[in-house]
């Protein structure tokens, strides 16, 4: 079942297992393992489509920008560090900059962690090194607790990558209305995390 | 160096969704190459995005792209990490500042040729390539001790990286790595607060407004 929004409202039918994504991924970047890639493929490709598509994409536009993107993410696999993100976000940022890259025609300014001035992290603490599949599960339930105005911005930004000015022009309120609801909602996101720990 | 001031989680939304100006771009991915902290909130934006993937629905795929998943493995090299280092290896001129920054300045923060704007102040556009030259701004910002900014409003947003020194403005003090996200309604005023001068990356995604007469005077030079 799908709400109008295009968002599956129910596991049924969905074969993708986050924790399946990121093996079949690890598989690829060490072993170069084909059968994985299919599988990986197969579950991430149809999504991806469907995800550029509603971001704003016609359709041959979401064609080019997806297979780049899985080219990509043949080639980089081996880049894929499991315990800073799942596959399928690590997906999302490739795809994201092949379509910044084909839009602006050139690179998306980003930090990089081989740069002398790259400030690293500190040193991770027990508790802050929680397993990928929690984090998930506690993202997904702080989520669920956001108030119906701040997750409809929400998911304009992340669902369909709109920018501020067009939430405002589309729910018919003032910019400065749409940045306060996405610093409240992420106040809130960033409390429930530490509640949920 | 400790950061107090950070980018804006409407910002950095923006930036994960890849919404946000080039010009503004600029300036949260040098805090973000320093600020372990914003690094965070980045990961979970974008985990939240991930999971927002995996919830949409499927396209139907044309039989060419479905017949990727076997070519893509057959026909291409795996690892593309050469074209990465390739990169590095010029852009590095050791310029002192991080990534992205490092690539669009001329020369080291010492060695910019600074353009007077009024005594005291000076500034140097950055080069702009591509799609960011239709919009916004990016500049360094040199601002000697004890001078003041002229007072200015924005009518878009702007984003101020503090580079070396530091100044204070109502907002409060900021200190090199701290970045001041600003919005339209803003009206500031900020001072340089120390024996050194104060470096800031300045960019905007609209020109800027000056108020009072003298400022207005100012307008035409800053030609923003
Ligand atoms: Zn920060």
């Amino acid at each position: 079942m799908t709400s109008p929004d295009g968002i599956r409202q129910d596991a049924a039918g969905s074969r993708a297992i986050p924790q399946d994504l990121d093996r079949d991924l690890i598989a690829i970047g060490q072993d170069q393992d084909p059968t994985a890639f299919k599988r990986l493929f197969a579950d991430l490709a149809p999504r991806l489509k469907y995800f550029l598509i509603k971001g704003g994409m016609i359709e041959s536009a979401a064609e080019d920008v997806m297979q780049e993107t899985m080219m990509k993410v043949w080639r980089k696999a081996a880049l894929f560090d499991s315990s800073k993100a799942s596959a399928s976000t690590w997906v999302y940022t490739i795809a994201r900059n092949v379509k910044i890259d084909r839009l602006r025609k050139e690179r998306r300014p980003e930090p990089d962690p081989e740069d002398p001035c790259f400030v690293p992290d500190g040193p991770e603490t027990g508790e802050q090194a929680v397993s990928r599949k929690q984090d998930r599960e506690r993202i997904q339930k702080a989520m669920a607790l956001l108030p119906p105005e701040q997750m409809t911005i929400i998911k304009m930004s992340f669902f369909e990558e709109k920018s501020h000015g067009e939430i405002a022009e589309l729910l018919g309120v003032p910019l400065g209305t749409v940045k306060s609801r996405i610093r409240l909602a992420f106040g809130k996101i960033r409390a429930e995390l530490e509640a949920l720990q | 160096m400790s950061i107090r001031h950070h980018i804006g989680d409407d910002t950095l939304m923006a930036y994960v969704n890849g919404t946000l100006a080039d010009s503004l771009s600029v300036v949260v991915a040098t805090h973000l190459a320093i600020c372990p902290k914003c690094r965070e909130s980045e990961e979970l934006m974008e985990e939240m995005a991930g999971l927002f993937l995996m919830e949409t629905d499927t396209s139907t795929l044309s039989a060419t792209e479905t017949a990727m998943a076997d070519a893509i493995p057959g026909s291409t090299l795996q690892e593309d990490i050469s074209e990465k280092q390739s990169r590095r290896m010029h852009d590095y001129s050791n310029t002192g500042v991080p990534m992205p920054l490092a690539e669009r300045m001329p020369a080291t923060l010492d060695d910019i040729p600074w353009r007077t704007l009024i005594p005291g102040i000076s500034h140097y556009p950055l080069p702009r390539t591509g799609s960011e030259k239709k919009k916004g701004t990016l500049r360094l910002l040199k601002i000697a001790p004890g001078k003041t900014m002229p007072e200015h409003s924005h009518s878009g947003q702007e984003l101020t990286l503090i580079l070396r020194g530091s100044y204070i403005d109502d907002l409060g003090r900021f200190q090199s790595g701290d970045i001041a996200d600003l919005d339209s309604d803003v009206h500031h005023q900020p001072v340089a607060d120390t024996a050194e001068d104060c470096i800031c990356l300045i960019a905007t995604d609209a020109p800027l407004k000056f108020s009072g007469f003298f400022s207005r005077l100012l307008q035409p030079v800053f030609g923003i």
